[in-house]
């Protein structure tokens, strides 16, 4: 905590070490909570790339009220979620992403990963996004239900419903035959 | 069984890799970005004079004042009365028009979200539409997080089937040889009232009134109105339920009976987080009849631009869907347990699924595609293997196509293997009383419900 309070102090400031450092300790998880909430490596990556690009050239507007590692998961979920509504509304998005049923079924990641991982990230795929949203960022991200609330501007009932229902959604997913 | 607990523990121990040249790829550029930032920072003292006039509290009200005032001058325009213009004559003549340009606005906002201008597009475009060339797109996606917008083009050229995107953010550029059944599908897959031919067609469908004449640009228009939500049934937008609200706009000009202005404000209850959640789509700039030709539908790529050239089959069939399963049982020694394990269809990502899926495998053709793409990179790879991913892509679009059309596709490459001839490996529905299957043998036929049936409960589980 301390550690990233001084890290985002010294980028701010410009330095690069600082940079180095935030990326370096914080890729994987951001890759994670990425491809989570998109289920595409690929789309992830490019929100990653992004963001970061996004992070560098704002940074002195950066201002963090609670940790960094959450204010990085929230702004890699705003840009998830943006693509989402991008890939959904653009008259060429079956060109783009070239998923006539839907943007999650993207293939790319199912065959990168272990069959089991792979199994998992279909059945969070098929979560209606602002379910998968809640359960990326409360047990991937480690964020806290009132932090979801406010970064999406609803209760804290309504973000632990959207939990409980795709927990449930998503146990009789993996427990049924289908995903078998 | 699955308890509670242990999906929150699969959940959580749920972790992906980044690929090999993600670190460079996206850290070299922010670092770089960051050199140049702190240069700037040292030359460029000058304090943004505009940004501190507009973050004023008194310059943003004065600025609501002026803006609130010009909508009620316009509104107050628009309540003139008088109409004589029938939608389906303005379609007409919008069909009859050989090409037209127009710029699109997209906005999205919720109602408890505070300080998000609903006048903040999220993407705007221009497009020029032509009934002989196709269609051209170029289309700016903003950042929410205040960042910088991207800038995209995109191409649709149906009498070559081939599609072409251009990221002028990666410097990259993608060109699609479709097949034949591509173009009708994109089209029902994206109808949306976002070019002014659906718009109209879908208001056309509703109880809509006249707006009266009055003034838009120095034109004199009459406007149209529906709030009607049919408008939205069988497009895209329409997704979400019935507690959608719209509230549809046109506005014609009276001399060319053609559309000067199209404004759509749709909202959504969401019934979970009890607020309203709004879109906006405003298609406005309107040039009827505008001269073009076939060049001005061929992008211009600049100079540097990876390239990217991704092959279909010209017609996909079921020989296809047999030929691609073919290659990858050669290059795997198996079926993929999973059918969208063997669709590599994403623009960027085809050659290196292919590779990682044949990355462990020792049969004689993964051995001699390693071998032949041996220190190549991942252009020159795409590239080299633009033929021999056809099938694979072919046999990807075939069970997508399925799907698309609703013929109730499944496919069991889990527990069967290319020795079964008499296990089914793929089937779908081709009228109430027939399915098609393949075989793990590959050999196809075509059998009754109730033989599938008594095929499907002989699979192992």
């Amino acid at each position: 905590m301390l550690e990233d309070k001084l890290l985002l102090w010294k980028f701010k400031r410009g330095s690069s070490e600082a940079l180095e450092r935030i990326y370096d300790k914080y890729e994987a998880y951001l890759i994670t909570v990425a491809t989570a909430l998109l289920n595409n490596t690929h789309a992830a990556e490019d929100v990653l790339h992004d963001f970061f690009i996004s992070f560098v050239k704002s940074a002195d507007k950066v201002k963090l009220h609670g940790n960094l590692k959450a204010y990085l998961a929230t702004c890699v979920a705003n840009l998830a979620r943006n693509r989402i509504k991008r890939m959904q509304r653009e008259p060429i998005a079956l060109d783009d992403n070239d998923s006539i049923e839907s943007a999650a079924l993207e293939p790319d990641l199912l065959a990168i990963q272990e069959e089991e991982t792979a199994i998992l990230n279909q059945a969070i795929s098929q979560l209606p996004y602002e379910q998968r949203e809640v359960i990326v960022l409360h047990l991937q991200a480690d964020m806290r239900f009132t932090q979801i609330a406010k970064l999406r501007s609803t209760s804290v009932n309504t973000i632990r419903s959207r939990y409980r229902y795709g927990l449930e959604k998503l146990r009789s997913l993996l427990n049924s035959e289908v995903l078998k | 069984m699955k308890s509670f607990q242990n999906i929150q523990k699969i959940v959580a121990k749920f972790k992906v890799k980044p690929g090999p040249e993600m670190r460079s790829k996206v850290l070299d550029e922010a670092l770089e970005i960051q050199r140049n930032q702190n240069q700037q920072s040292i030359s460029d003292t000058k304090l943004n004079i505009w940004r501190i006039i507009m973050k004023s509290p008194i310059t943003k009200l004065a600025t609501a004042a002026v803006a609130a005032i010009a909508c009620f001058i316009g509104l107050s325009l628009w309540r003139t009365t008088g109409s004589g213009i029938a939608l389906a004559d303005v379609l007409a003549r919008v069909e009859q028009v050989k090409a037209y340009s127009f710029k699109r606005t997209l906005h999205f906002w919720s109602e408890k979200v505070t300080g998000k201008d609903p006048n903040t597009p999220y993407i705007r475009g221009t497009f020029l539409i032509s009934q002989e060339y196709g269609w051209k797109g170029k289309i700016e996606h903003l950042d929410p997080n205040g960042g910088d917008s991207t800038f995209d083009e995109y191409c649709v050229l149906p009498q070559k089937n081939t599609t072409i995107a251009i990221s002028h953010k990666k410097k990259k550029y993608t060109r699609k040889q479709q097949d034949d059944g591509w173009i009708e599908r994109v089209q029902k897959a994206n109808i949306d009232i976002t070019d002014p031919h659906t718009f109209l067609k879908q208001m056309l469908k509703t109880k809509y009134e006249s707006l009266g004449r009055s003034t838009m640009d120095g034109i004199e228009v009459e406007g149209f109105r529906t709030t009607d939500p049919n408008s939205l049934v069988g497009t895209s937008s329409s997704n979400s339920g019935p507690s959608k609200r719209l509230d549809q706009k046109l506005w014609v000009d009276v001399k060319t009976r053609l559309p000067v202005r199209c404004d759509a404000t749709w909202v959504d209850f969401d019934q979970m987080e009890n607020k309203k959640k709004y879109e906006r789509h405003v298609l406005y700039d309107f040039q009827w009849d505008v001269p073009v030709a076939s060049a001005d539908f061929e992008p211009v790529i600049p100079e540097g631009y990876a390239s990217w050239v991704v092959k279909y089959p010209t017609h996909i069939t079921e020989e296809n869907a047999i030929q691609g399963l073919k290659v990858l049982v050669e290059l795997l020694g198996k079926y993929p347990e999973n059918i969208y394990h063997i669709v590599p269809e994403n623009i960027n990502d085809d050659a290196p699924t292919v590779l990682r899926l044949a990355e462990k495998s020792e049969t004689p053709a993964a051995m001699r595609l390693k071998e032949e793409i041996k220190g190549l990179t991942d252009d020159e790879i795409n590239n080299k293997l633009v033929d021999f991913l056809m099938p694979i892509r072919g046999l990807g679009r075939f069970y997508r196509y399925l799907q698309f059309d609703k013929k109730d596709p499944a496919y069991y490459g889990k527990t069967v293997t290319p020795k079964d001839t008499d296990k089914v490996l793929m089937r779908w529905k081709v009228s109430d009383s027939e399915y098609r299957v393949i075989y793990g043998d590959l050999h196809a036929e075509t059998v009754t419900p109730a033989k599938l049936a008594e095929l499907e409960a002989a699979l192992p589980q």
